[in-house]
């Protein structure tokens, strides 16, 4: 695997030398259409005929121009100060109205900055292609083999290179709304944004690593985000590891119970599990968290058998119901348990599907060498188990560190923290990184926080992504189970 | 020796009813509070102590500024429709790209992508917000309909293992026989890629159904006619209108459940029959 990464990013890097070599050797060696490509692009289509395309080329030359004057500098040139006028509202005697001043909007700045760093990077690329392929024709045409009609590149985009036509639309949709979104979120951790600087009608600035710092403790008057971050960031681990073994687990050994040749009507007993997962999440947890309020119809149960009154007779609650979903502790475990039932269900499903592909001359060989069951299932069943569900193992770790649905229909208007450090900083116990970040932004527009605790979530889950895959990689068993 | 399989076999089924017991309680709590006749939630028993089917009546039929169901639903199902189709079309064109066709970018891409999917789209979500408020698009179905498929192409992974066990030397025939790679991707790789599509139609068309954090943060301007069925039906549950609203809700989570819930069992299918054939023989 290491191996492989570094070939891979070696030939990546080998790319992209190689590509400016032959920019290079086009601008050196290139004759006067080449080098007017520099500046005129599309002229080295036009002087080898190919005049559609030259003339698409010089169009597409003219937009960006026509955008970087008409629009980017704009903003660009404001992106290191983030703008400097403050809004005003100033009265106009002409109107006889109060207008603001042209202000500056320093969100406006930070994105359209960005978009339009996008833009020159894609045009650049093209301009460096135009270049090189310039001379490339000039390159066929002088060898006298035939130069490509517009007709005949229409074609290719059908044929050899098709993938430009299936992949352009996708990845420019992934470059708007995944990768810029992303480059904006790491750039506003970088930022004072929030409520006291909240465009358009004040500006925010650059602060360097200043939110970091006060998420790690450091910086007197926001000493309680560090703590609050300490807590959360335990229980995410804590909640993450459990989330992800006891469904992983439970859904195995309840596919094995299903799945046993005792085990009579296993479609029904599938079906029955499977209803669970079928209502959708908002419904089915939020039907859970009123089935365990703290007047819901669990505690009425609980008191009719006694349960209330004993628990409280030993000193474990001093309430008159059990705040299952509401206090400390109570509702860390209930959000695993509970978990638990949405979870296992799924894991059933797949191992299912992977213990019914189980090579069968393994288990068979294993059985005429005389193993007990329990020895099949430790030596043969669970290896194979976690040679094809280990990367998803590590995905759903992930997925858990960002498990936003359970904890916040769980706990969201149910459980109110009583630690006033953490009520300062807006957090509760039971929140997980990203439930805070949503609650950061969509009640307290604290942005900046939201945005530095989204970058710490992304760098944990890529630590462990990578330790767990190089980890599971090692020792080459890709041939174990073939 | 008979008798202890006995034995495993009375065990095994006990254990088992117990375990679907705990697994639908709340799911039949669920079925039988819609059907009572009290609006707020039934705290006392688990049966209704009146039967009735006005929770269902007034859902469908009695629109207040509350309960909207049937704009939801109306409103659920065209966002739905729409990035079901562009997630589809993009899913399977990246797949066959990535899987079919052999080009220089083909590796930096798959691994950007690796990259990309680790990071939570969750995470970028105020950004995405931005993006679309200042594209005028937030509150908006399109801007919903941009949210779910705009960046689905990332989730190629399952179809390209699929399309990965399609036999080349099919594909190399149809080259023979002059066939464009248009062609053999609209005529040759579709038709065989059955199971799969149907496996991403469902899945990116239970996207918006299920999903909760964007549709709050997108459509968060109150208008309830707007609402997707997942914040209507949340919102049923604010403090102040949990004690008439609650049987409402069961009604409206049980009729959304059922189309789910078949859509769901279909989609298993298809899934277990693309992911095993992809993941075995691959």
């Amino acid at each position: 695997m290491e191996q492989k990464t570094s070939s891979g990013v070696k030939a990546f890097f080998g790319g992209i030398g190689g590509f400016f070599k032959e920019f290079g050797e086009a601008v050196v060696k290139g004759d006067i259409w080449v080098k007017l490509s520099l500046i005129w692009m599309g002229a080295g289509c036009i002087g080898r005929k190919q005049i559609i395309k030259g003339i698409l080329m010089t169009l597409l030359e003219a937009a960006v121009i026509v955008f970087t004057f008409g629009f980017a500098m704009d903003y660009v040139p404001k992106f290191a100060s983030l703008g400097t006028v403050q809004q005003e509202s100033v009265f106009n005697i002409v109107t006889m109205q109060n207008e603001f001043n042209d202000y500056d909007h320093s969100f406006m700045i930070l994105l359209l900055s960005l978009a339009s760093f996008v833009v020159w990077a894609i045009f650049l690329f093209v301009y460096l292609r135009n270049v090189v392929n310039a001379y490339r024709l000039e390159k066929l045409a002088k060898a006298g083999k035939h130069v490509n009609t517009f007709a005949e590149d229409l074609n290719s985009l059908v044929n050899k290179k098709f993938y430009i036509t299936l992949l352009t639309l996708p990845i420019i949709g992934i470059v708007l709304f995944n990768v810029v979104p992303l480059l904006v979120l790491i750039l506003v951790a970088f930022t004072n944004y929030d409520q006291n600087h909240m465009p358009p009608s004040a500006l925010f600035d650059w602060v360097g690593f200043r939110n970091f710092i006060s998420l790690f403790g450091g910086g007197g008057l926001t000493v309680s985000f560090g703590y609050a971050f300490r807590k959360i960031l335990v229980w995410t681990l804590i909640w993450a590891f459990f989330a992800t073994f006891t469904t992983y687990f439970g859904g195995i050994l309840l596919s094995m119970l299903i799945n046993h040749k005792n085990t009579k009507f296993p479609k029904m007993w599938r079906t029955l599990f499977i209803i669970t997962i079928a209502v959708p999440q908002f419904v089915s947890l939020l039907l859970v968290r009123n089935f365990f309020a703290n007047n819901g119809i669990f505690n009425t149960f609980c008191a009719q058998i006694g349960l209330t009154e004993l628990l409280r007779n030993l000193g474990v609650i001093s309430t008159s119901y059990i705040p299952f979903l509401s206090a400390n502790g109570w509702a860390h475990v209930m959000i695993i348990l509970i978990n638990i039932w949405v979870g296992v269900p799924y894991q059933m499903l797949i191992a299912t599907g992977v213990l019914m592909n189980i090579p069968t001359d393994q288990l068979e060989s294993a059985k005429i060498d005389g193993a007990t069951p329990r020895q099949i299932f430790f030596h043969i069943t669970m290896p194979y188990m976690l040679f094809v569900t280990g990367p998803a193992l590590v995905t759903d770790f992930v997925k858990n560190i960002n498990n936003f649905n359970v904890i916040y229909l769980l706990t969201q208007d149910v459980f109110v923290t009583t630690d006033q450090a953490m009520a300062n900083s807006q957090a509760k116990e039971v929140d997980l990184l990203v439930t805070w970040l949503f609650n950061l932004t969509q009640n307290y527009y604290n942005y900046k926080m939201a945005s530095a605790i989204g970058v710490i979530v992304f760098i944990l889950c890529a630590v462990f992504t990578l330790i767990a895959f190089n980890k599971m990689i090692q020792g080459d068993r890709e041939e174990v189970f073939r | 020796m008979k008798l202890k399989r006995t034995l495993n076999i009375i065990f095994r089924h006990v254990l088992l009813t117990i375990l679907a017991f705990i697994w639908l309680v709340p799911i039949v709590w669920l079925l039988v509070t819609s059907f009572s006749a009290y609006p707020g939630p039934n705290n006392s028993t688990f049966f209704p102590k009146e039967w009735s089917v006005q929770a269902y009546s007034k859902l469908l039929f009695g629109a207040d500024s509350v309960s909207q169901f049937p704009n939801w639903f109306k409103n659920t199902f065209i966002i739905a429709i729409f990035s079901c189709a562009v997630s589809t079309i993009f899913v399977l064109m990246v797949a066959y790209a990535t899987s079919c066709m052999r080009f220089k970018a083909r590796k930096p891409l798959m691994n950007i992508a690796v990259i990309l999917n680790l990071f939570p789209g969750m995470l970028s979500m105020v950004a995405v917000y931005f993006i679309l408020k200042t594209l005028n698009l937030t509150n908006n179905h399109i801007g919903m309909v941009i949210v779910y498929s705009a960046g689905s192409g990332l989730g190629y992974l399952i179809a390209k293992g699929f399309l990965d066990t399609i036999p080349a030397s099919l594909r190399q025939a149809a080259y023979l026989d002059g066939a464009s790679e248009f062609t053999i991707f609209w005529r040759v790789v579709l038709p065989m890629s059955r199971p799969i599509i149907v496996y991403t139609v469902i899945s990116s068309f239970l996207a918006p159904w299920m999903d909760f954090v964007f549709a709050k943060m997108m459509l968060n301007a109150g208008v309830s006619s707007q609402w997707t069925v997942a914040i209507g039906l949340y919102n049923m549950l604010e403090k102040s209108l949990i004690n008439s609203y609650f049987t409402q809700f069961c009604a409206g989570g049980v009729l959304v459940s059922i189309p789910i819930s078949a859509l769901f069992v279909i989609m298993q299918k298809f899934y277990v029959e693309g992911v095993t054939s992809g993941a075995v023989k691959g």
